[in-house]
């Protein structure tokens, strides 16, 4: 994440004159909702808010730029830099000295997307050894990671560190973070961050993210731009059948038309409502899901841009153009689908460029995954509003001792090394000869390797966000391509960087119209049912709720 | 297990007989010893039997009336992060006023009767029919590898089950692929929110209702084999056999399953459903259950979904009063009698 966004966005706030007019105030009055009246969360409130200006300032940690490596590919209009050549082991920097551990010992609870490593394995006693501590995972399935972490959070037996991710925050455990978790500014504020200079160096935009109930408490893993929805498709298969990558809504359909072929059971694509959305410059999510027009906050369910995505989808389902699995709801196999060729096109995180072309490189050496280039609506240049600067955080539990906390602290530090450290390579790679062997220069994982090296240890801290996957330097030229091109049409949405907790009572607002979409792209509802919640939504405490961000925007000023 | 509880405790005292030798020593006349020395004189009749059924109820306390206390969280704005329960604010009877705004709470709401009855209608009988059918099954193993057969989907996990179905009745299924191969339209039973009851109710006939026939054989293998002799010599063909011997053998279990059912049927299959939800949008396939883990589980809403869950149990209760009135009605034991 570039520090340009960073320094952007903690620029103080302009105050903002349009909403701050008798009708807005006599608005919420008489809804029964009294203006937001301070500019901080309370602690364990459900009242929600944020924390910006000066006492956002002071809380975040100092910024110092670490230098290990210069990237292969610089970062163009906010892409993240890119590493094509891995450097020997021989010439990596160690960015820590010594074992930053005293011999504590810690539980993590995090989520994990794929077959849980096996318990003591040598990959943790490796990392462990160099930490000089012993970190215990609880690793949980991570597509139903949230239905278990409601039930630990209120249990109170919670683990020392806890990763919750930005999308598992719904319903009140944005509160819950404030309730249980350990205020990190009194290590990390200001100046005190130069203590551990791996994590001084995570853009402040990340920092920002990770203010919780007025207090830095997340370590945030800062993420790259415009990574949360990808629109792939499947080079190889394209070059082959001769089919053009398709640059506006209309040409997608009629390619998806072209494409399909249930005998022999290939539909073009998976559920593309992500895409579509970005195609008619749809707002992101939850809380920055609002766009201004006209001196008015607007939700994006009420945008025209909305409708139009919901149109254009239903007439893809309509079409007989996506996979009947897809259809009946079963995302989690949509990359099998794609690496399977039943599909030729779908739409994930950009986690998947990776793993897609490392799963797939031992068992088809021709597959090729491509991200396709945003276009509008009507083929021209697309509106892309960023993703929030971090959206995964690790968390300290709040009963550990000042002690406790600094260790875990050293060994974020330890973690966060970027790359072309030693650290990195540990973390990231595990030993060499052990879990990865160095080919052409580059570090290539084993089998060993591929079962224990996952994301277990990186989900306590990471540094800014890169690609650097030198084992597929064809896919870092790709990504970052992608990204710097893509770059050029990202706009920063109205609440860019702020973390805010809505209030208890509209929680549960916004979440039908997951449902919605669901029904109306599938044709089991219409437009107008859309139409008809929009009105309810209106109705039911969405107006209520426009006032209570007005006055947020008011308070605070905007992110954008 | 309520039968010899009953049986035990209540009936039995006053008509000591082939159960029940009396105690030496104290002979329980058929006289009337006092209210008090007869409440004793039981429990020491019975230790054994009351020792047997301790650990149950222990268990029962345990897990299903210490948690009851739990239910105020259906009149509190209850937060378990921030506030607890005791601090959580008293908010009345606000959750069921929220909880019956929601449509989609009375879309659950009649999904969860139509399920129920469908599967009333559709499902009970098979086991019963399968029970039969095996019975008349005379070679051993020919019964046997028929049971083992029916008997192992129900050691299948749902999430497998769905995956069969999905392979085969899905619109890239075995069944659709091999007709576009040979020329014909495919189809996807599966997203079809009109059929998803009839659906659903299919995974559970294939899943359960080989299971089902346990305790339906078990009450068939009970049967006096002399009536089917004493029945055959009276001239009595297969048919009426059935009709007079085995039906009326069944009739008690049957009632008793029946009342169970009732009691149960407001539960219709959590996880069947939840995995299916996409596949058919929550407005044909949203039931109680799931209604309850979507506002609970996975929107926190403690308090709503405590109410959601409150209701569900009165209405099972009454339920199973009306099933239960019912069976008596038709001359049956059913769960209990006063």
């Amino acid at each position: 994440m570039p520090n340009s966004q960073a320094s952007a966005s903690t620029s103080p706030p302009s105050r903002r004159t349009f909403l701050a007019s008798t009708a807005v105030a006599a608005a919420a009055v008489a809804g029964g909702v009294p203006l937001l009246t301070g500019c901080s969360t309370e602690e364990g409130s459900g009242k929600g808010g944020t924390t910006s200006g000066k006492e956002l300032k002071n809380l975040l940690p100092a910024y110092a730029a670490s230098k290990v490596a210069d990237p292969d590919i610089p970062s163009v209009n906010g892409s993240s830099p890119g590493y094509t050549k891995a450097p020997p082991a021989a010439e990596l920097v160690a960015s820590v000295k010594g074992k930053p551990g005293h011999g504590g010992s810690y539980t993590m609870f995090e989520p994990l997307w794929g077959t849980p490593p096996p318990k003591n394995n040598a990959y943790y006693k490796a990392v462990d050894d160099a930490l000089g501590a012993t970190v215990k995972f609880q690793p949980q399935d991570g597509n139903t990671y949230g239905e278990k972490l409601g039930a630990v959070l209120a249990s109170g037996d919670i683990a020392d560190i806890v990763m919750i991710p930005l999308w598992e925050m719904g319903g009140r455990i944005h509160g819950a973070v404030s309730a249980k978790f350990a205020d990190l500014g009194p290590y990390l504020s200001g100046d005190k961050v130069k203590k551990y200079p791996n994590l001084a160096a995570i853009p402040t935009a990340a920092w920002q993210m990770s203010v919780f109930g007025g207090k830095l408490r997340g370590l945030p893993m800062p993420s790259r731009p415009l990574g949360s929805v990808i629109p792939y498709y499947r080079e190889d298969i394209f070059t082959k059948e001769g089919y053009h990558v398709p640059k506006s809504p209309a040409e997608f359909l009629a390619l998806a038309k072209e494409i399909t072929r249930p005998k022999s059971k290939v539909w073009a694509c998976d559920d593309m409502w992500w895409s579509a959305q970005r195609f008619f410059g749809c707002p992101g999510e939850k809380p920055y899901y609002w766009i201004e027009k006209n001196g008015k906050l607007v939700h994006k369910v009420e945008t025209e841009n909305y409708l139009e995505a919901l149109e254009w989808c239903r007439k893809l389902f309509a079409g007989g153009h996506v996979h009947p699995d897809a259809v009946a709801g079963k995302a989690n196999d949509a990359l099998t689908r794609f690496t399977s060729g039943q599909t030729l096109l779908y739409n994930d995180g950009e986690a998947k460029w990776y793993g897609a072309t490392f799963e797939q490189a031992g068992v088809n050496p021709d597959f090729k995954i491509q991200g396709m280039d945003w276009f509008g609506p009507d083929g021209g240049a697309p509106v892309i509003y960023l993703d929030p600067p971090a959206q995964i955080w690790s968390f300290l539990n709040k009963n550990l001792a000042k002690v406790q906390i600094e260790e875990i602290l050293a060994l974020a530090n330890f973690i966060a090394a970027p790359f072309g450290t030693k650290e990195q390579r540990l973390i990231d790679y595990g030993v060499e000869g052990v879990h990865h062997e160095m080919k052409k220069g580059v570090p290539v994982k084993n089998a060993t390797g591929v079962r224990d090296v996952q994301d277990t240890y990186r989900f306590i801290a990471s540094p800014q966000a890169s690609v650097a996957y030198p084992d597929f330097p064809r896919m870092v030229e790709d990504y970052c391509g992608w990204m710097r091109r893509m770059g050029k049409f990202a706009r920063k949405p109205l609440f860019y960087g702020m973390q805010i907790q809505e209030p208890n009572r509209y929680a549960s607002l916004y979440t039908p119209f997951e449902d919605l979409a669901k029904d109306v792209t599938r044709g089991r509802k219409s437009i107008k049912d859309a139409q008809r919640a929009i009105g309810d939504w209106r109705s039911g405490g969405g107006d209520r709720l426009r006032d209570w961000y007005a006055g947020l925007l008011d308070e605070n000023g905007s992110g954008a | 297990m309520a039968e010899p509880a009953r049986g035990a405790l209540a009936d039995r005292g006053a008509t000591p007989g082939r159960d029940a030798p009396p105690a030496p020593g104290t002979p329980p006349g058929p006289g009337t010893p006092t209210a008090r020395t007869g409440r004793w004189h039981r429990l020491r009749r019975d230790r054994t039997l009351l020792l047997m059924v301790a650990p149950a109820v222990g268990l029962l306390l345990l897990f299903t009336y210490v948690p009851l206390l739990w239910t105020t969280v259906a009149y509190l704005d209850y937060d378990p992060f921030t506030q607890g329960l005791w601090s959580s604010p008293w908010v009345g009877l606000d959750n069921f006023t929220l909880l019956f705004e929601d449509s989609r709470f009375w879309d659950a709401f009649a999904n969860t009767l139509s399920i129920t009855f469908i599967q009333l209608v559709l499902f009970f009988p098979v086991p019963i029919a399968l029970a039969l059918l095996l019975n008349s099954v005379l070679s051993d193993k020919v019964r046997g590898l028929v049971q083992s057969i029916l008997y192992l989907p129900h050691f299948f996990s749902w999430v497998l089950v769905i995956t069969i179905f999905q392979q085969m009745l899905g619109g890239a299924g075995l069944l659709a692929q091999q007709l576009r191969a040979h020329g014909h339209e495919g189809f996807d039973l599966m997203t079809d929110p009109g059929v998803f009851k009839f659906l659903i109710t299919a995974q559970l006939v294939w899943k359960d209702a080989g299971w089902g026939v346990i305790v339906f054989l078990a009450a068939l293998s009970a049967v006096n084999q002399d009536l089917y002799e004493a029945a055959a010599v009276d001239g009595a063909n297969r048919r009426r056999r059935m009709w007079h011997v085995t039906l009326p053998a069944l009739r008690p279990v049957v009632a008793l399953l029946l009342v169970l059912r009732v009691g149960d049927s407001l539960t219709v299959g959590f996880e069947q459903i939840l995995l299916q939800r996409d596949a058919v949008g929550p407005g044909a396939s949203e039931v109680f259950d799931t209604y309850v883990w979507w506002v609970g589980i996975a929107n926190t809403d403690y308090g709503i979904a405590a109410a959601g869950g409150l209701i569900k149990g009165a209405f099972s209760l009454v339920l199973v009063l009306i099933a239960n009135k019912v069976a008596h009605m038709l001359g049956e034991q059913g769960v209990y009698r006063k």
